[in-house]
């Protein structure tokens, strides 16, 4: 038997899950399929996480309109869902001549496009911004900022939910079948709707190829990044980026929500859309280009690496296209179809959503939902709070008092809660990525066992079953001793 | 806010044992914070024995070990914390500790630095390729078998050299799991000669030195591993690159001193060791702030963790009561074919311990102090190789009171 | 035949060079005590080890507990004397120092608890 859905979104990344919360504002029944076992596993979460100001785009672009836009409803989004943003500003950092030329062109284009905020500034007053960075001036985009990328996916899929989003995670489609609405199949069954919304990212070609819609080209830009431990945030108030070209925004520096700092990205086009490993001559190369503009990269301040890829829309040229986001009623009906959603999709996500409601509502008309509540809480974190806090968040519940994870001070309690997430992700990665534990100096040496531990009791399941992200990546092959 | 006269932070070898001495000592007001929810610390997973020659004359497992020495913390009704987590220290001395029943705060006139060493993880180690599940460092692996009941390989290779890790391919084989080799980067092993006899080659676990993991793959578990032969340079050598399928690289490849709460109080470290620069009492850069075994600087056997942190509980238990220490200003420095030394800086005034590690295989070589040109010290070596910590006893009468000492290897 | 040999009594893991024909050691050199004479004896007729493992706990804050041997036994009796102990089950509460296995396979040798573990109580 198989349920009919209203709208079947395809994809738990940013956009998948931006469009489920604003759906989640009308009468419908939406379900959301996802491929991964958790949301935000592919391009939304792996990048810079820079809220960007929405000067780097052509005017007239879906790019430039929806990053401005985003970026000016950020501040509001992180109050609404409670996740990680700070409003830090960026610069982009200039030595010569051609490089001032450049700026100059990029503050018009961005007055265009209404970035807000953009002034050059001189050597003294970028040191004054970041006292170690390395240039003669630079631009500063002050309403730029850095916020966490999973934690915002997780925000908007955690509300949608609240308000009635269905989530299904391990549910690749395989095919589509159109009729009167849409089939959409999966190995673990069909699922029959009336609207669907390709939010697939890099399988955006695929899921488009299966509505019929035909002809795009994907390419895949694959970015390397480093991670350095958090000592080094403290000397890099905001992100670092080198005067940009036309197409590539260059290797920067970026400090984490966390503090941590972020190194990257190269770009390089890929055929291959999951493969994330990080080659040796890469990460040696991102810390050599790094360090002309922020010398402070050391390898003993290297914790981990990863990588990411953007789903780049490209003509028969390969000249990089504008974000489409389309409805074709000729091939497609009740089908939004968005090809191409790469760099700045993190930051544009909501207006992107918003407009593909526009769309829907412009051929139908939706019903709103009156107990569409916009307010999502996160788990709440021990770390970074006053002592006194700390007291009374123990009295009220003693698993504050227990510190699991040490190096990034994560308790029994907010594993806990993160192992109850509403959207149920029982893997190793979404307890990390929920509450930061095991991304600490010692990558989870002293606590991942107790963790592990954590989850078989409290899913009820053995310990062949615990998945560390993906599926099939058993962590344990089972016990020594059997255990009475 | 509580005050104490000495409090300890780490309820393993080195906290245990200057627990102790302190006690003898005639110190009272003491108290050891633990994080985990027994004292012991890693010797509670080393299950293996080879613990406590040296101590107590015969072979020990690490539980055995420990349980000697907490048997006496709790004959004796010394306090201690388990389940503590310090998350913060200054240079005031204060303590934040949490626990279940809240957050703790102590004021000491001592602070005894026993938190011990972490693992270097694969991200420390710059391994490059994917990111499956099934990589662990080798003290992962032993707690999850040793302690939590958990088996974490079927088919594994091993990243390193280092004592744990050899231990790991034995446990590992005993288990049931299969070993296919260990990998070490440098031309030489890391870990002592008896564990290749008895955990590798007992076991036909073959040892390729000069070896490294150049790329890690499997987007789910990992599926296998590529090794390369390296230069002297330590660079992979192209051509040389052989794949090896399993689904578990083990990594042994080197521990560093966990100074986290020690670089937050404003501790100096030393660039070497990447345990504290201390003096002959073991006293930090913060006064009244001590530090002994491997916070310190990583040991080759527990039984000299503990006679460091006794030496250590010595001198601060004087440091407790008032004693004015000389001071500490005569440097040592390491030279030529010396990895690292400890302590640091001496008065030149009292006969003091130096333990020093070599950077280099030797075979019958001597190890020289010298003070102005002046041998003051030396210590004739059959062999000294890098994972054998060296221990010499430094005459004060020796000395000049000024002028730096330099340890090197002739 | 010469033949060097590591001494794995102690850490010090002396190289000793032996001077052997067929089963005879007719002598040694490079060994700091006299353990180490003993070992390239035994090792050349017929070498011992110890090994440690882990038996199961029934309602025990742990779920295992460590053992260890306490006497070496023949190499060649490693896997048997581990399948032994892999058998083998306890219940809370165990002390350390607890003989649980007397002459393992037939061998002078008991196994012997390392750890205390207590009895688990739900709180």
């Amino acid at each position: 038997m198989t349920v009919t859905y209203d709208v079947v979104i395809i994809g738990a990344g940013v956009i998948g899950s931006a469009v489920a919360r604003e759906l989640s504002r009308y009468h419908l029944k939406t379900a959301v399929l996802e491929k991964n076992l958790d949301v935000c596993n592919e391009t939304s979460g792996r990048n810079s996480a820079v809220v960007h100001g929405g000067f780097a785009y052509d005017e007239g672009t879906k790019k430039a309109r929806f990053c401005v836009e985003g970026n000016r409803m950020m501040e509001q989004l992180s109050k609404e869902l409670d996740f990680p943003f700070l409003c830090c500003g960026k610069v982009l950092v200039g030595n010569t001549d051609a490089d001032m030329e450049q700026l100059r062109r990029t503050m018009e284009q961005g007055a265009k496009n209404g970035a807000e905020g953009l002034s050059l500034i001189d050597e003294k007053k970028l040191h004054e911004l970041v006292p170690a960075v390395v240039g003669k001036f630079a631009m500063w985009s002050k309403t730029s900022g850095i916020l966490d990328p999973f934690l915002y996916t997780v925000a908007l899929a955690e509300n949608a939910h609240a308000n009635g989003t269905e989530y299904f995670f391990d549910h690749e489609v395989t095919g589509i079948t159109k009729g009167e609405g849409y089939v959409l199949h999966t190995a673990r069954g069909d699922f029959r709707t009336r609207w669907v919304v390709n939010a697939a990212g890099l399988g955006c070609g695929k899921i488009s190829d299966m509505l019929g819609i035909t002809g795009y080209r994907v390419i895949g830009s694959k970015g390397n990044y480093i991670i350095l431990n958090k000592k080094l945030g403290e000397l890099l108030p905001m992100p670092v980026y080198p005067v940009p070209s036309n197409t590539y925004m260059g290797i920067h520096v970026t400090p984490t929500v966390d503090g941590n700092v972020t190194v990257g990205p190269d770009a390089e086009n890929t055929e291959d859309f999951a493969y994330y490993g990080v080659p040796q001559k890469k990460m040696e190369y991102l810390a050599e280009s790094a360090s002309k503009l922020w010398p402070h990269i050391r390898k003993e301040d290297q914790i981990r690496n990863f990588s990411g890829i953007l789903p780049k829309w490209v003509d028969a040229h390969g000249a990089i296209q504008d974000f489409q986001i389309e409805i074709r009623d000729d091939i497609a009906p009740h089908a939004v179809n968005l090809v191409g959603i790469e760099s700045p999709g993190l930051t544009a996500a909501v207006p992107i959503a918003q407009y593909v409601v526009e769309l829907m509502k412009e051929r139908e008309e939706f019903e709103e939902n009156p107990s569409f509540n916009p307010n999502r809480k996160g788990i709440v974190r021990f770390a970074g709070r006053s002592r006194a806090e700390q007291e009374a968040l123990i009295r009220q519940n003693p698993d504050y008092g227990e510190i699991v994870c040490q190096c990034e001070e994560i308790t029994r309690a907010e594993l806990l809660e993160a192992i109850r997430n509403p959207l149920g992700v029982s893997t190793m990665t979404g307890i990390k990525y929920r509450t930061r534990a095991m991304m600490g100096n010692c990558q989870a040496g002293f606590c991942q066992m107790k963790i592990e531990r954590m989850l078989e009791q409290e899913l009820g399941i053995r310990p062949e079953e615990v998945v560390y992200s993906r599926k099939g990546s058993w962590v344990l092959s089972g016990k020594l001793r059997e255990e009475g | 806010m509580e005050r104490k006269e000495a409090v300890i932070i780490g309820g393993g070898p080195a906290g245990l044992a200057a627990a102790l001495k302190l006690w003898e000592k005639g110190i009272r007001d003491l108290l050891i914070l633990e994080r985990e929810d027994h004292l012991g610390g890693i010797l509670r997973q080393c299950i293996h024995d080879g613990f406590g020659l040296g101590r107590f004359g015969k072979s020990l497992s690490g539980p055995e070990y420990a349980q000697a020495f907490i048997d006496e913390i709790i004959r004796n009704k010394i306090p201690y914390l388990t389940g503590a987590a310090v998350m913060g220290l200054t240079k005031d001395r204060q303590i934040t500790v949490i626990t279940r029943e809240g957050v703790r705060r102590y004021e000491a006139k001592a602070v005894i630095l026993a938190m011990g060493c972490k693992e270097r993880s694969r991200g420390a180690l710059g391994i490059p390729g994917e990111r499956p599940a099934g990589v662990f460092t080798a003290g992962t692996a032993q707690a999850y078998m040793n302690l939590y009941n958990r088996m974490p390989a079927k088919e594994a290779v091993i990243l390193g050299s280092g004592d744990i890790g050899m231990i790991m391919a034995r446990r590992l084989t005993l288990e049931g799991a299969h070993v296919q080799a260990v990998f070490e980067l440098m031309p030489h092993p890391s870990g002592l000669p008896r564990n290749i006899i008895q955990c590798l080659e007992d076991y036909k676990i073959p040892l390729y030195l000069s070896h490294t993991v150049t790329e890690i793959h499997g987007d789910a578990r990992l599926t296998g591993v590529t090794v390369a032969e390296v230069d002297g340079h330590r660079k992979p050598i192209a051509g040389t690159e052989k794949r090896y399928d399993c689904d578990t690289l083990i990594l042994s490849a080197g521990l560093i001193p966990d100074n986290q709460l020690s670089a937050d109080a404003g501790v100096v470290l030393d660039s070497r060791t990447k345990g504290a620069v201390v003096d002959e009492h073991f006293q930090t850069s913060i006064p009244g702030v001590f530090a002994a075994g491997n916070v310190l600087h990583v040991h080759d056997l527990v039984d000299f963790v503990s006679m460091e942190a006794e030496a250590l509980a010595s001198d601060a238990a004087d440091y407790i009561r008032g004693a004015n220490f000389v001071p500490c200003t005569v440097r040592i420095r390491a030279g030529e074919g010396i990895g690292h030394i400890v302590p640091q800086k001496i008065s030149a005034e009292r006969d003091f311990r130096l333990s020093l590690r070599v950077r280099d295989h030797y075979k019958d070589c001597r190890i020289v102090v010298r003070q102005g040109g002046q041998t003051v010290a030396s210590k004739k070596m059959k062999k000294a190789i890098p994972a054998e910590m060296i221990q010499m006893n430094i005459k004060a009468e020796k000395l000049q009171k000024e002028g730096e000492l330099e340890v090197c290897v002739q | 035949m010469k033949k060097v040999y590591t001494c794995i009594i102690c850490p010090n893991g002396c190289e000793i060079e032996a001077e052997i024909e067929g089963t005879y050691v007719l002598s040694v050199k490079g060994h700091t005590c006299d353990k180490g004479e003993t070992y390239v004896r035994q090792e050349l007729t017929a070498p011992m080890r110890t090994i440690a493992t882990s038996v199961r706990v029934e309602g025990g804050e742990l779920p295992l507990a460590s053992v260890r041997l306490t006497a070496p036994v023949p190499k060649e009796m490693i896997f048997p004397v581990m399948e032994q102990i892999k058998k083998l089950s306890l219940k809370a509460p165990v002390e350390a120092g607890t003989v649980i296995l007397k002459g393992v396979c037939g061998l002078a040798s008991d196994v012997v608890v390392t750890k205390h573990i207590k009895e688990f109580k739900h709180i």
